[in-house]
């Protein structure tokens, strides 16, 4: 009986609060990222367009980071931080179905750590013969991109990269990988 | 986390189930909509967008397009029956369990594409009962494309048909019991006749005399203001100045209940009318009549 169990959308949330930094450049809040194993953090292209930033946890100080590597294509960067100690995502081992649910963690407008909900909307293309993407039934605004999309786990199956039709659309774990892959980082 | 990953395999489970008799309709000239695999051979789908007679056409999970044809329609409820050559093509399962308000429930979008919300309101925003409600208000977003599929429960069962409507501001759900009578009358008669009586009424207070009179504990009934000539109520011998306490052995309390009691179904039939007349009760039988169509 799952009704025994409470629904924790709480615990959820510290989990993913854990993972989920925000990516500044200067003074500026530019958006968020995920906390990748061996000191790296994960976020989109659009979001990380220096090559230096600056990257803070939750309840966390300022860390200096460095682009390693950027992809304006898939819309994806990856920042190697100077800290140590850092929490790491889990990545989801099966991909994301329609109708299951899915959470946001993330800084929109600048409001830290919101968490948003909902159910994957449709996995497929956005454009004619295009890559697929999860379009997600959740709430998302600026300051969500380069942030996770979670599964009721925890476990990370899409970075957040904008809104279409009122739908979160995020990229796919499996081309997150691929794009660490090509970058020479293993996965977590 | 347990709880929450049980909750969100059982409505990817759901989506999955449901999705097997969710087909594409393409039946206007700009996106299409989507349909139900109703019962064998017939697709139901919101009457708002099909747009044209001909060159109808479904799509089917697996990607095939099959020719369909107009086998009833009935613009008020928003319901068109579509006839097709289904092959293997899987016939939803539809409960006849109602709705509730506040039960978890998801709309599906050829794809599929799936929303998730709750169910905010049953009825017609004044009436609260489940059972004659003529839709379910959705807390969910309805996605362009999306009237005419299935409202689904949490295991995958159809509870409803949903429609933004032709005027593109609600999100709603045909019960599924409505849409299964639509289905049958449409493929009876091939077209939802309008039960008709012929009374115009006005709510009336039920004095504590005529309450002990009648055996009832209803506050209010209806009394007849007008009864038009050559009407099924006229030929019943109704007169103005009855008090309409039932209808088939359902209370009438206000002159909205006549309409909600009434179903396109009984057309043709004989019903009993519980009235006062005089103060006196009396039981008068009435054939219900058609209206006349407007168009």
């Amino acid at each position: 009986m799952i009704s025994s169990v409470p629904l924790d959308f709480a615990g959820l949330a510290d989990t993913l609060r854990r993972l989920t930094v925000e990516i500044t450049d200067g003074d500026a809040s530019r958006g968020s990222g995920v906390l990748w194993p061996r000191g790296f953090v994960i976020t989109n292209a659009h979001v990380a367009r220096r090559s230096r930033l600056t990257v803070r946890p939750i309840d966390g100080d300022h860390l200096d980071a460095c682009v390693v590597a950027r992809d304006r294509d898939a819309d994806l960067a990856l920042l190697r931080v100077a800290g140590a100690d850092l929490p790491m995502a889990t990545i989801a081992e099966t991909p994301a179905r329609v109708g299951s649910l899915v959470v946001a963690m993330g800084h929109p407008f600048g409001l830290s750590g919101a968490l948003t909900a909902g159910i994957v909307h449709a996995i497929g293309p956005i454009a004619r013969n295009g890559a697929p993407w999860i379009h997600a039934d959740v709430r998302l605004a600026p300051g969500n991109s380069g942030g996770p999309l979670a599964d009721a786990s925890g476990a990370i199956v899409g970075i957040n990269a904008m809104v279409g039709g009122g739908l979160a659309l995020a990229l796919p774990i499996s081309r997150v990988l691929d794009f660490v892959r090509a970058a020479g980082v293993a996965r977590p | 986390m347990d709880a929450l990953l049980a909750i969100s395999n059982e409505l990817a489970g759901a989506v999955e189930h449901a999705a097997r008799s969710v087909v594409g309709v393409n039946a206007r000239r700009r996106f299409g909509s989507t349909g139900v695999h109703w019962r064998a051979g017939l697709v139901v789908t919101a009457d708002h967008t099909v747009e044209v007679d001909e060159d109808i056409t479904v799509t089917t999970p697996d990607g095939r397009t099959l020719a369909a044809t107009v086998a009833g329609r009935d613009a008020a409820i928003d319901v068109a029956v579509l006839r097709v050559d289904a092959g293997n093509l899987a016939v939803a399962e539809i409960t006849a369990e109602p709705a509730r308000v506040g039960h978890i429930v998801l709309a599906i979008g050829r794809g599929p594409r799936a929303s998730w919300g709750l169910v905010s309101a049953i009825g017609d925003g004044r009436r609260r009962r489940p059972e004659t409600a003529d839709w379910l208000s959705l807390d969910l977003t309805l996605y362009p494309g999306f009237s005419g599929g299935p409202l689904i429960d949490a295991r995958g069962r159809v509870v409803g048909m949903t429609t933004s409507g032709a005027a593109r501001h609600f999100q709603i759900a045909i019960p599924a019991g409505t849409v299964d009578r639509t289905v049958e009358e449409l493929m009876r008669r091939g077209r939802i006749p309008r039960p008709h009586l012929g009374v115009g009424t006005q709510t009336v207070r039920l004095s504590e005399t005529l309450r002990e009179r009648l055996r009832t504990d209803q506050r209010s009934a209806v009394i007849v203001v007008d009864v038009q000539p050559d009407s099924p109520a006229a030929a019943a011998g109704l007169m103005v100045g009855d008090v309409i306490v039932a209808l088939g052995g359902t209370r009438i309390t206000e002159p909205g209940d006549l309409r909600a009691v009434l179903r396109p179904q009984q057309v043709g039939e004989t019903v009993t009318l519980s009235v006062a007349r005089g103060g006196e009760p009396r039981e008068i039988s009435v054939t219900i009549g058609e209206r006349a169509r407007r168009s």
